[in-house]
């Protein structure tokens, strides 16, 4: 989907001009060029697991090459985390966050330009590998000496370099995001009234500042040893796990970085389509606090079989399984505002109802991995594979997907197709759980992780048929949701102000929103002003 | 003792069960919750609840609960199966091997006397004792896992790091480098054979003599071993050739495979591997040799007859 062709339909016909998106300091326009760059990036990604999965379909095949593989697995995973579920979810608090909080834009809208900029270009760099002499193929934690020379060639320096430039938008982003919501909320919108994305959008910037300045000095090292002939990491003068503390310092940070948005459109959606306010909300975002708090202690369950003190990986199996309680807090939550309520299950709700349902999983065999013995048998094989599947992909991009269908008649006017939806969310729901189901056992079986194939007489090859054909489903899916998309942005029903009763300031003003966002400065009354005015009777207390 | 693997086995099926029944409970809850409060064609606004706090402080406190119980288990299994890769260790009486790591084949080295007998990704080990693994890397990060006896420790360059290995059971099991460490990552298998003491005892004093002086088409194949560039990087003691750059290769003809388990050990794919080891391991360091067909002919029945 080309960047033209989306302008008509957020810009008011006759305004636009062919480098309006180039120029743009709006927020709303620059949150859409983040979701066009996530979503692009997204398939890119999606294609490149394809094709792996066409290669372990069967075994011992010679679909592509070693070096192709492991180029493969490198990009699928730096694609995805990087340039596609950070920026989708940026993206999404860069349109939503103004708007739910009443304000007019956000902090730094130049800045806000230069921080998306910065992000594409970072991608862009990190592709431009492929001319250049080969994609990075070490792995997305490029862990040295593997990463380092003589073993790695070009292309892990234009990961370095591709991901520094990535993170230094993400930072300033991050900045701006924080300063809009401590400073820009209108009349009435206290921190104790945010909505629950604005609150996981402001712990997810906090998140941001802790944990990627601690990926760019990995960087910087590894780019030192490689280029300048240091010696951080290398066996002889340095420490090869020194990256691998300070890459996973930033790495499980990382991993809240990309699911707490996810779980603040998640407590968005769900009440609204129950018909209730969110069950516990100052649960639900002191929890969000309590994660951010541990997220920064339990890098090291990513190290469990590198050779700590028996202290240390009892340490950080107790940090790890902490997590698991604040996360179960979100989970009960949810269950409980749909309980009692009247749910309509439209395609954003059953993409959110999807996401507990797998998240729950992925959530359960974590608490596995942070139980050290049950570790050092699972770790580095398919069992950690499904496992962040299920918590990246069942995860957030469920999430993303409950998201874009709610508020694309926002940004748009226009809603999606319910019956793609429908559609769209039963073959990727089917679709990833036999995708991702099977390679639980695979990995308990043996299989370790980044095999470009593996043995027929290893018996693995009926299951990884299973994941293969899950995979050609879910790809069908996705390939709805970009049809529907290209063709709702046409032809979509008008959706109006308020498609669907929803409670947050976003609702308040029309679709798309014009560009100052509202025309009457808002004043938020309670947690759901939108609510109070639509029922004086029954006003929100809080 | 109690193999490692069956430890972590156990462990594995009690947090396992547990998992499964809160799995079925919250799936159960919203299947219930979506069909109970669906929406139906009565309309009206259902009844606003907030929160409230004893059920919050039930659902954070109940999963502290069982977080704790595993936790505690943990601790008994990690003692049990001897969880610190930190320390040289096991009970005393371990059977202390050496194995290590390179792209993209193992090496280990059994104690026998006063010194050490070397072979190549086939470790064989006696079943009732306990093995204490001390594990190295030539090069980059690999990972020793093999499933059915335990769970896997990082080879780090620089570093020795241990894994307690035991198998009650005589067998052959394999395993394979967890750790991604280049191209070969995936034909970096392990084959570990398992028997009793006495055939082991028989099969280290079999390794430990050098090779049996070759006669006939294998005499011819010796001397194309050394005078080809095969002895700048294998050795085979008794042959002359000593570098330990690539697998020894004085049992090579004993071992169940070839290229770390790309291919079974066979006449066959012993030539067809000399002759173009690329087609079966695409990456593998071993360069393709140029050699005549019959010089290859006679190199591989002088290594398949390295017994």
């Amino acid at each position: 989907v080309s960047v033209a062709a989306i302008t008509p339909f957020v810009r008011r016909v006759g305004q636009a001009t062919s480098t309006t998106w180039l120029r743009t300091v709006d927020h709303k326009e620059i949150g859409i060029l983040y979701i066009a760059m996530g979503l692009i990036f997204l398939a890119i990604g999606g294609v490149e697991s394809l094709v792996m999965r066409a290669q372990l379909a069967t075994p011992e095949a010679r679909l592509v090459d070693p070096e192709t593989y492991a180029q493969l697995f490198t990009m699928h995973g730096v694609t995805m985390i990087f340039l596609g579920a950070v920026p989708l979810l940026v993206g999404f608090a860069n349109y939503l966050v103004p708007l739910m909080i009443g304000a007019r834009d956000v902090a730094f809208p130049r800045l806000n330009a230069l921080s998306f900029w910065l992000s594409l270009f970072g991608g862009v760099l990190l592709y431009f590998s492929i001319v250049a002499g080969g994609a990075p193929d070490a792995g997305w934690f490029a862990y040295p000496p593997l990463s380092d020379r003589p073993y790695a060639g070009r292309g892990v320096d234009y990961y370095v370099m591709g991901l520094l430039v990535n993170g230094a938008g993400t930072i300033a982003g991050a900045v701006n995001l924080l300063v809009t919501i401590l400073l820009l909320r209108c009349q009435g919108m206290s921190i104790s009234r945010l909505p629950l994305f604005v609150w996981m959008t402001l712990v997810t910037s906090v998140l941001i500042l802790g944990a990627y300045p601690a990926l760019t000095g990995a960087l910087v090292m590894l780019m030192s040893d490689r280029l300048l002939g240091a010696h951080f990491f290398s066996p002889a003068a340095g420490e090869p796990l020194l990256w691998q503390h300070v890459f996973w310092f930033f790495g499980h940070p990382e991993v809240y970085i990309v699911i707490l948005p996810a779980f603040g459109m998640i407590s968005e959606i769900i009440p609204v389509f129950s018909g209730k306010p969110i069950f516990g909300y100052r649960f639900v975002a002191g929890s969000s606090v309590a994660i951010a708090f541990l997220s920064f202690s339990v890098w090291a369950h990513h190290m469990f079989a590198v050779g700590l003190s028996p202290a240390e990986n009892v340490f950080f199996s107790a940090a790890s399984m902490l997590i698991a309680v604040p996360t179960g807090v979100k989970v009960f939550n949810w269950l409980a505002t749909m309980m009692g309520g009247r749910i309509r299950f439209q395609t954003p709700m059953l993409f959110a109802v999807g996401f507990i349902a797998v998240f729950v999983l992925g959530g359960l065999t974590g608490v596995s991995l942070a139980v050290v013995p049950l570790d050092l048998a699972t770790t580095d094989s398919y069992y950690v594979v499904a496992h962040m599947h299920y918590v990246l992909f069942g995860g957030t991009v469920f999430a993303i997907f409950a998201g874009a269908y709610y508020w694309f008649p926002k940004m748009t006017g226009r809603f999606l197709s319910e019956r793609l939806g429908r559609w769209h969310f039963w073959l990727t729901f089917v679709g990833f759980n036999l995708t991702f189901l099977p390679q639980h056992w695979l990995g308990v079986w043996g299989m370790a992780r980044r095999m470009w194939t593996y043995a027929a007489d290893t018996g693995w090859g009926p299951l990884n048929l299973v994941s293969s054909i899950g995979a050609a489903i879910l790809a069908v899916g996705v390939a709805l949701f970009v049809w529907n998309i290209a063709i709702s942005l046409r032809s979509g029903a008008a959706a109006g102000a308020d498609p669907w009763d929803g409670w947050t300031l976003e609702w308040a003003t029309t679709s798309p929103p014009p560009p100052e966002n509202f025309e009457v400065v808002p004043i938020a009354t309670s947690k759901r002003p939108l609510w109070d005015r639509k029922h004086p009777e029954l006003r929100d207390p809080s | 003792v109690r193999p490692p693997a069956e430890a972590i086995t156990s462990l594995g099926w009690v947090v396992g069960v547990i998992a499964l029944v809160i799995l079925v409970g919250v799936e159960a809850a919203i299947v219930y919750a979506a069909w109970r409060f669906r929406a139906t064609r009565a309309e009206g606004v259902p009844l606003q609840i907030y929160g409230n706090t004893r059920l919050e402080v039930v659902w954070t406190a109940a999963p502290a609960v069982v977080l704790t119980v595993v936790f505690v288990l943990m601790l008994g299994t990690m003692q049990e199966i001897g969880a610190s890769a930190t320390a040289a260790g096991g009970p005393s009486g371990a059977m202390r091997i050496v194995a290590v790591g390179s792209q993209w084949w193992w090496e280990f080295r059994y104690p026998r006397g006063g010194g050490e007998v070397i072979g190549a990704n086939e470790l064989h080990i006696p079943i009732g004792t306990v093995i204490d693994l001390d594990l190295r890397s030539n090069d980059v990060i690999h990972s020793f896992w093999v499933p059915e006896l335990g769970g896997k420790i990082d080879m780090v360059p620089g570093r020795i790091n241990h894994l307690r290995l035991y198998a009650a059971r005589a067998g052959v099991y394999t395993g394979q480098c967890a750790e991604y460490c280049g191209l070969e990552h995936a034909w970096m298998r392990i084959t570990v054979i398992a028997e009793p003491s006495a055939d082991f005892g028989h099969w280290l004093d079999a390794q430990a003599a050098p090779r049996a002086p070759p006669t006939g088409a294998a005499a011819d194949g010796e001397r194309v071993f050394l005078a080809a560039v095969c002895s700048s990087c294998h050795a085979i003691r008794g042959s002359g050739a000593a570098s330990l750059v690539g697998p020894d290769l004085t049992h090579v003809g004993s071992r169940l495979t070839l290229g770390a388990g790309a291919l079974r050990n066979s006449d066959q794919t012993m030539r067809a591997w000399i002759a173009d080891p690329q087609s079966a391991k695409p990456g593998v360091l071993m360069p393709q040799v140029p050699l005549s067909p019959s010089d290859l002919d006679k190199l591989a029945v002088y290594l398949r007859s390295l017994k």
